[in-house]
């Protein structure tokens, strides 16, 4: 099953955030680029969606933010994981590996 | 300045730096050059303006960001045209103040709960009977109206009566005592001073639940006649007349020369049992009733058979009003000194509404209020029509902008929105600005609203106010805010980019545009307007220009009181002889007269009469006059002779009626025969007056009422008397030596009330002027908008049609016929709009009629003028564009084309 590049299902844009967000304080470039090398180069983020979709979560109280020096240069704005954002993260990981699931049992069948 | 946004803004700008500057990093990594590196970066992410505009949907205070966006924006389009901006505002404020104003005035006199404690608990006991009970009573004080249901409604009882119902309410409710309201002389501390006594029982305060400021209220105790004379004063009359004196509980005040003790005075919120109630200081009720009636008023009190207090009561909770209602009526018949024949047609208790207190101005002003305000509501529509409009006309002249926003990407919510915002800036500026209008206009309404003592009914700004004024700018926002905000988002195609120049060929040609619609709904408004001001006008003008029957130029009225000033009953007769005799002498003085009733003052002694033996009978008025009294209005009599000398010496049972009254009952054949006075108990024999003459008919109590009148001898040992002078000369010449006479008679003695009958005619004419002013005001107030808005939409399509125009005269069209073509479209827009005001008007005409004198309200000599006006109106509005439009150049506008 692979994705265009440009193409995320509704909805998973969010999730995908959350769980790289959930392994501890991120910058914006720094999740684009995690979620482009764990899924092997097939999950390209558009900037366009991912900025929109960190201050969605962040008004939401799923993540907060501070600012921090990155690692080679300027400020940055690093992103870490609420206990509500944790809890959204659980739930949503389920739904999915649900929905997922079903989906693949339709096509084999 | 620093907004969230603006922190927010900023952060959203570094962080995106901060992607840009990684994105780089990476490609000089991977061996390109700095710059080149830079450039790959903000390709692949992206239009970065885009994504802050994301970002900024998402964001807390996104909605707030907008919307000062939108009011900027707002207030800049604002500026740009200044005088559209401030004629909006004005007319929006005037709009609103005035059905601000209305509302608030409607509130105090129909709506308002009396400021005490549960007001719904309160209740006024009144009885429901057919007519004067007579077998039950001799007299009464109070008032008797026709109730819905046929048969009457009376707030009158005896204090007997009183006390039984009193004790049988028990613990079911408190009842209450007052008695009419009536003018006393105060003097405090040497200073002397009018003001205006109720007398009240005991409880009347503990009833109320009304607190003291100073002292105490009355209670029970005060009610014993050998105790000494309790009184309350309002906290006005403390502040003016007693000085605010803290000390003042405990102290001597002379009421009419009797010591009476101030026990306390009530908080400032207490105004009365009425708005505008002028009551001013409350005695303990037998006191009370001899300060004011020192004659009789005490032994009255205590006569079964005079019924002269009104009550109030105010329930337990827990008690239901018909159970009130079952213990009062027991203990009300049982009060009657006799039981009547017919128990079917026996007074039965009533219970009514008490918690906004008496009804007198509600019943009064009901309708007057209601026409207001359905006019002021009018004269708001017409200004948001007016103001609606304009932001069409603005909104079409913002087309090419709109298209413009459409084209970059922003909603049609979003653009309405902006507009709606806009309309909100206005409203919010007018509505601000009304509530000045609105206050002002208030007081000054509650100047014509008087109650019974000529107090002003006061309106305070306060949150009720505040209330009314926000609600009806709300109002006024989506009558005039809502249409132009959908029609001006409304999406248009591009070509509106590619127009160039001023030319509008393709703004709609259709005939009926909404303009010309709004245009055509206040034309109708304002005919309404109009003709209310016009009739209302003549109305006026035909009450005082009324023929009251004598001559009402160079006539003094005054009052005088010797009876307060200390005269025993004895001395009186000699007292008002020698002052007749003295003002008559006055150089400058052709006849003095004293008369028992002020005469052009509504109220008054009535009674129905009748030929003794006859069923025949009539209302009539009565007065005590003196034999100089009618020849100062009427030269001769109609027939007979006048009251004599003797008449008035010897009380002859003898009397003058009114040429009309004569006519009714049979002509001059009436003289010599016996007129009954039958408003008394039945089985009593009926005082009767034999019939010596026949006087001139004439108006003796308004100029709007012509009741039929009869006058007796004056009776002499009364306590008050109202003197009438005919001057040869102008009053005011003559006035200071009628004032020195007096002083000369006795220097204590003061003149109350003194006017010219001209004063006094304009006096009792107040509400109908301030009404025919007020129905003036909004009918200019709507003529101007109207006006404006027609000028407005005829100049307008006139601009719009200057190709047209152009073609025509190009065409061998002669100036003349480009006047008439839009003359002909203006007057056919006026002309219909009179049209649909058909319906408003016959149904507007339908509650008006009540309030007119002698007078239809749609009758072709109001209509004239009122049209006439209008045409007029509509001649300057129209004919300016179309004198504009005749001069238009064909080569001009043919080369704009």
């Amino acid at each position: 099953m692979t994705f265009k590049k440009t193409e995320l299902l509704q909805g998973t844009l969010d999730l995908l955030v959350l769980k790289t967000v959930a392994h501890g304080p991120i910058h914006g470039y720094g999740i684009a680029q995690r979620i482009l090398v764990t899924s092997k180069e097939t999950l390209h983020v558009q900037q366009g969606s991912l900025y929109p979709a960190l201050h969605r979560l962040e008004r939401k109280g799923l993540v907060t933010s501070e600012w921090r020096e990155s690692g080679n240069g300027p400020m940055a704005k690093f992103y870490s994981l609420t206990p509500a954002g944790r809890k959204h993260l659980q739930d949503e990981a389920a739904q999915w590996r649900r929905y997922a699931g079903a989906v693949a049992l339709v096509l084999e069948s | 300045m620093r907004f969230p946004w603006n922190r927010a803004e900023s952060e959203l700008e570094q962080e995106i730096a901060h992607h840009l500057h990684e994105l780089a990093a990476e490609y000089e990594r991977q061996g390109h050059s700095r710059a080149e590196a830079m450039r790959m970066a903000k390709r692949e992410f992206g239009g970065s303006e885009q994504v802050k505009e994301y970002c900024r949907d998402e964001r807390r205070w996104a909605w707030m960001a907008g919307l000062w966006q939108d009011v900027t924006f707002g207030l800049r389009i604002m500026r740009r045209t200044p005088i559209v901006t401030i004629a909006a505002i004005l007319s929006l404020a005037l709009g609103i103040g005035a059905n601000t104003a209305i509302v608030s005035l409607m509130d105090v006199v129909l709506w308002r709960d009396l400021p005490v404690p549960n007001p719904q608990q309160l209740s006024l006991v009144n009885w429901q009977g057919q007519g004067f009970p007579r077998e039950l009573a001799d007299g009464a004080a109070g008032s008797m109206l026709r109730s819905e249901e046929g048969g009457s409604v009376a707030n009158f009882f005896s204090y007997p009566g009183f006390r039984a119902m009193r004790d049988s309410a028990g613990g079911m409710a408190s009842l209450a005592a007052y008695v009419h309201s009536g003018a006393v002389s105060v003097s405090y501390e040497g200073r002397p001073s009018v003001a205006e006594l109720r007398a009240v029982s005991g409880n009347f305060f503990s009833t109320l639940q009304t607190k003291p400021a100073i002292g105490r209220l009355l209670s029970e105790s005060d009610d014993d006649g050998a105790a000494s004379a309790a009184v309350v004063v309002t906290h006005r009359f403390w502040e003016e007349a007693l000085g605010g004196d803290d000390r003042v509980a405990g102290r001597t005040i002379r009421i009419n020369n009797q010591p009476c003790i101030v026990v306390g005075v009530l908080e400032p919120r207490f105004y009365g049992l009425v708005p505008g109630d002028g009551t001013e200081l409350y005695a303990s009720i037998r006191h009370g009733a001899r300060l004011l009636d020192p004659d009789s008023g005490d032994k009255r009190l205590f006569d079964n058979r005079f019924w002269g207090v009104s009550l109030i009561a105010r329930r337990a909770p827990n008690a239901t009003a018909a159970q009130l209602q079952t213990a009062l009526q027991s203990a009300f018949s049982g009060s009657w000194s006799a039981q009547p024949k017919d128990a079917s047609r026996a007074p039965r208790v009533r219970l009514d509404d008490g918690g906004r207190g008496l009804g007198f101005l509600r019943r009064e002003f009901r309708n007057p209020l209601l026409v207001l305000g359905g006019l002021v509501t009018l004269l708001l529509v017409i200004a948001c029509t007016n103001i609606a409009n304009l932001l069409l006309a603005r909104a079409a002249a913002r087309q090419k902008e709109v298209a413009m926003r459409i084209s970059l990407g922003c909603s049609q919510a979003r653009l309405m929105r902006q507009f709606f915002t806009e309309s909100g800036l206005l409203a919010g500026a007018g509505g601000a600005a009304s509530i000045a209008v609105s206050y002002l206009t208030a007081n000054l309404l509650g100047g014509f609203l008087q109650g019974r003592n000529r107090i002003p009914v006061e309106i305070t700004l306060d949150l009720r106010m505040l209330a009314t004024a926000f609600a009806t700018t709300v109002l006024a926002l989506l009558i005039f805010g809502v249409f132009p905000a959908w029609r001006g988002s409304r999406m248009l195609d591009a070509a509106w980019l590619k127009q160039g120049g001023g030319s509008m060929v393709h703004a709609s040609r259709r005939k009926w545009n909404t303009g010309r619609v709004l245009v055509l709904a206040q034309v109708a408004m304002s005919v309404v307007l109009v003709l209310t001001a016009v009739i209302f006008t003549r109305n006026l003008l035909a009450i005082e220009s009324a023929d009251p029957g004598f001559d009402r130029r160079n006539l003094i009225v005054f009052e005088t009181r010797p009876g307060a000033s200390g005269y025993a009953k004895k001395q009186l007769p000699g007292f008002y002889f020698n002052l007749e005799r003295r003002l008559a002498a006055v150089p400058g003085v052709s006849g003095a007269g004293l008369a028992s009733m002020r005469p052009m003052n509504i109220g008054g002694w009535w009674d129905t009469v009748a030929l003794a033996g006859e069923t025949e009978r009539h209302s009539a008025s009565i007065n005590g006059v003196t034999p100089e009294y009618l020849p100062i209005f009427a030269a001769q009599m109609v027939a007979g002779r006048n009251l004599t000398r003797a008449d008035v010496a010897g009380e002859a049972k003898v009397a003058v009626i009114s040429e009309d009254l004569a006519r009714k009952l049979g002509g001059t054949s009436v003289l010599g025969r016996l007129l009954a006075f039958v408003d008394g108990p039945p089985n009593a024999s009926k005082p009767t007056f034999e019939i010596v003459g026949i006087a001139p008919a004439m108006a003796v109590t308004s100029m709007k009422e012509r009741p039929y009148a009869v006058w007796l001898p004056f009776e002499s040992e009364r306590s008050d008397a109202t003197v009438v002078l005919r001057t040869a000369r102008p009053p005011a010449e003559v006035l200071p030596m009628i004032r020195q006479a007096i002083a000369e008679i006795d220097r204590n003695l003061p003149m109350v009330d003194v006017f010219t009958m001209e004063d006094q005619i304009a006096k009792s004419l107040q509400r109908e002027r301030m009404f025919a002013t007020l129905c003036n005001g909004f009918g200019i107030l709507a003529l101007t908008l109207a006006v404006v808005g027609l000028y407005g939409v005829m100049a307008f399509s006139t601009t719009r049609r200057r190709g047209e125009i152009g073609v025509r005269l190009a065409l061998g069209a002669l100036p003349g016929d480009v006047l008439a073509l839009v003359l002909r479209d203006g007057f056919g827009l006026v002309l219909l709009g009179m049209m649909l005001s058909i319906p408003i008007v016959w149904v507007g005409a339908r509650y008006v009629e009540k309030e007119l004198f002698q007078m239809k309200p749609l009758d072709p000599a109001s209509l004239a003028p009122a049209l006439l006006l209008l045409l007029v109106a509509a001649l300057v509005a129209v004919g300016i564009p179309a004198l504009r439009a005749s001069r238009v150049q064909p080569v001009q506008t043919l080369r704009q084309e």
